[in-house]
């Protein structure tokens, strides 16, 4: 037999014949289905038209992440709408208002390696960190998975990264996520799958790991799967506990063949990297930091799926402990779910994130989708660990977002203008981010 | 199955930022009929504009970014028959498959004049371009594909809903100008 990529082995698992003949596509049964209350609260009407009932409530992971808590009536409204329908159709609302859907699904026992998990959002695609499979959809393609427990795919081709070399201190997930866009462009992994391998010597941290997969649909990717391994294995072990997976979510340890004919082959040198910055409108222009024009910063946001974990928000204390964001700068950081708010109410964070001039908020998309607290005028500029910079994405079509790792924005914060972090870092010893003093993974147990 | 239509044109990596920002998601038709085009530079007026039976040209990747489906579903409620791109983004164009419009690839396609009128031949797989006499290849949808264009939608295919109306609307509503 053909040798499979670790996306075809998860996807091929259950497959029987084309959905009509002579197509490349696939019913494929799906073992979890997030949502949230934006987008499954366009497909309500629409469920109830169908006079049918969700295929299986406890396989639904939904939170309410975007409208929450609501800013305007219409979107207070969305959410009733949404927590209604929760309840009339018996889905667990134990996530609910607990943070942002992506990061609750990693720090979820539910959530297991060679899953299919499909999710009514374009970064779903994060748990792919785990060694599942997981990709975005529209709320039609959601509507169909919730009543018959299917989606319909084809299987993917990969491309295959390797991440090597080892890490500098300053250099994240997110300058890797970045450079990845940089080499194959926006459109560079359309329909195709991102194939992950840690083989740098340093290891690269899970939480940076989640930033990178995260990232795989700004360069078109269907999905972005990890290959699982010992940094794997000792994270869940951790987020596990000894009682393990959830009952009933098991998952299934799978790996890629040997010899996969991958259709393309990235090597990434991580020692060879510079800290990266996207300019704004798209991902289509992405340079050093130390290479972009000097601008002047109103905002830096800190938040995020792509950029609100304990490892972020760590690295920004770090270089703000005894500063004071510039004058004139607002600092936004939005937490990117109450595990990680916790986390950082205990170990210190939030208290040196304050004293530096932070405003720090609930966990929740936010600013990030242009919701709601930190939202851009015309003519602003801010530098933002999530994932989008798009034109009009965070408020004004006029505002101008670059997309930054953690500390390159708290450069920003400290010195005021887009700028290479390692600027700021020369004058204090600065230890790896990416271990103690403040604990990286301490996540509780999720869904018991 | 022919479809032709005034072509609107539009670049490369198109996102749905663009194409609908997120201050018009919304479970009202009008609001996000109002968003169409609303982020995309120099398109605001036209997005606003009646745009009943066009064809939207694009470049590559059109359609990248958030999976949101007002986005898609301002195409239908703006009257848009049809979407013709370089290449085209795997969610977006699911959306849009899935909401009964037709959304194909033509790899060769050139640079067209605004307005340029096209016709898109999905038994023969060619795009046609009467003024210029061109007739090029457009890579074949899936059968997958042409069953749920010819059902209307993913969810006729399945047996699960009704088609969404594609009858073309003449509403012209106000360009958004910015919040109140």
């Amino acid at each position: 037999m053909k040798p499979q990529s670790l996306t075809e082995k998860i996807l091929r698992r259950n497959v029987a014949a084309p959905i009509v003949p002579g197509s490349d596509y696939f019913r494929i049964p799906v073992d979890l289905v997030l949502g949230h209350d934006a987008t499954i609260a366009l497909l309500i009407e629409r469920f109830k038209k169908a006079g049918r009932r969700i295929w299986d409530p406890s396989r639904c992971f939904f939170a309410g992440d975007h409208f929450t808590p609501p800013s305007t009536p219409e979107r207070a409204d969305i959410l009733h709408r949404y927590v209604t329908f929760m309840k009339q159709e018996a889905v667990p609302d134990d996530l609910l208002y607990r943070g942002i859907s992506h990061q609750l699904l990693i720090e979820d026992r539910r959530c297991q390696p060679g899953m299919v998990i499909c999710g009514a959002d374009s970064h779903t695609v994060m748990a792919g960190a785990l060694g599942a499979f997981a990709c975005g959809m529209g709320s039609t393609d959601i509507l169909a998975l919730l009543l018959t427990g299917e989606v319909i795919l084809s299987v993917p081709e990969s491309i295959r990264v390797d991440f090597e070399g080892t890490l500098p201190e300053w250099l994240f997930g997110k300058d890797l996520a970045l450079e990845i866009i940089r080499q194959l462009g926006e459109g560079g992994a359309v329909d195709r799958s991102l194939e992950y391998r840690d083989l740098t010597t340093s290891g690269i941290p899970m939480e940076s790991r989640f930033t990178i997969s995260n990232m795989a649909v700004e360069a078109g990717a269907t999905n972005g799967v990890f290959v699982p391994d010992d940094a794997l294995r000792r994270y869940l072990a951790e987020r596990d506990g000894a009682a393990g997976p959830a009952p009933g979510f098991e998952g299934s340890w799978l790996m890629p063949d040997e010899g996969v004919a991958y259709v393309q082959h990235l090597r990434i040198d991580a020692g060879k990297l510079r800290p990266l910055v996207a300019l704004p409108g798209d991902l289509g222009r992405i340079v050093p930091a130390e290479e972009a024009e000097p601008r002047s910063v109103q905002q830096v946001f800190i938040g995020s799926c792509a950029g609100g974990r304990i490892e972020d928000l760590a690295a920004a204390a770090r270089v703000l402990r005894g500063r004071r964001v510039a004058p004139g700068v607002r600092l936004v950081v939005t937490p990117a779910s109450q595990t990680v708010y916790h986390a950082c109410l205990r170990n210190g964070i939030f208290e040196i994130l304050s004293e530096a001039g932070a405003m720090i908020t609930n966990s929740s998309c936010g600013a990030c989708g242009g919701i709601d607290k930190g939202l851009i005028g015309a003519g602003e500029v801010c530098v933002s660990t999530s994932n989008r910079n798009f034109r009009g994405r965070m408020g004004s079509n006029e505002g101008l977002i670059y997309l930054a790792s953690p500390v390159t924005a708290a450069a920003a914060a400290v010195t005021g203008k887009v700028c290479d972090p390692r600027e700021v870092l020369e004058d204090r010893r600065m230890t790896n981010f990416h271990s103690a003093p403040w604990p990286v993974a301490q996540v509780t147990g999720g869904a018991t | 199955m022919k479809i032709e239509g005034k072509a609107l044109i539009m670049g490369d990596n198109v996102n749905t930022d663009m194409l609908h920002p997120s201050r018009f998601f919304s479970l009202d038709d009008r609001t996000v009929r109002s968003g169409f085009l609303q982020a995309a530079a120099g398109y605001e007026q036209v997005g606003g504009s009646d745009l009943a039976g066009r064809v939207i040209v694009a470049g590559e990747n059109f359609g990248c970014g958030s999976s949101r489906e007002t986005g898609a579903k301002a195409f239908v409620l703006a009257g848009v028959r049809a979407v013709v791109a370089r290449s085209l983004a795997r969610i977006f164009s699911r959306n849009v498959r899935n909401l009964g419009l037709a959304a194909v690839e033509c790899p060769s396609l050139p640079d067209l004049a605004p307005d340029t009128v096209v016709e898109i031949d999905l038994v023969q797989n060619r795009l046609y371009v009467p003024e210029a006499s061109l007739g090029l290849p457009l890579t074949p949808l899936d059968p997958f594909w042409v069953k749920v264009f010819e059902a209307g939608g993913l969810l006729p295919f399945l047996g699960l809903g009704e088609p969404i109306s594609q009858q073309p609307r003449s509403v012209s509503l106000p360009v958004y100008q910015g919040p109140p």
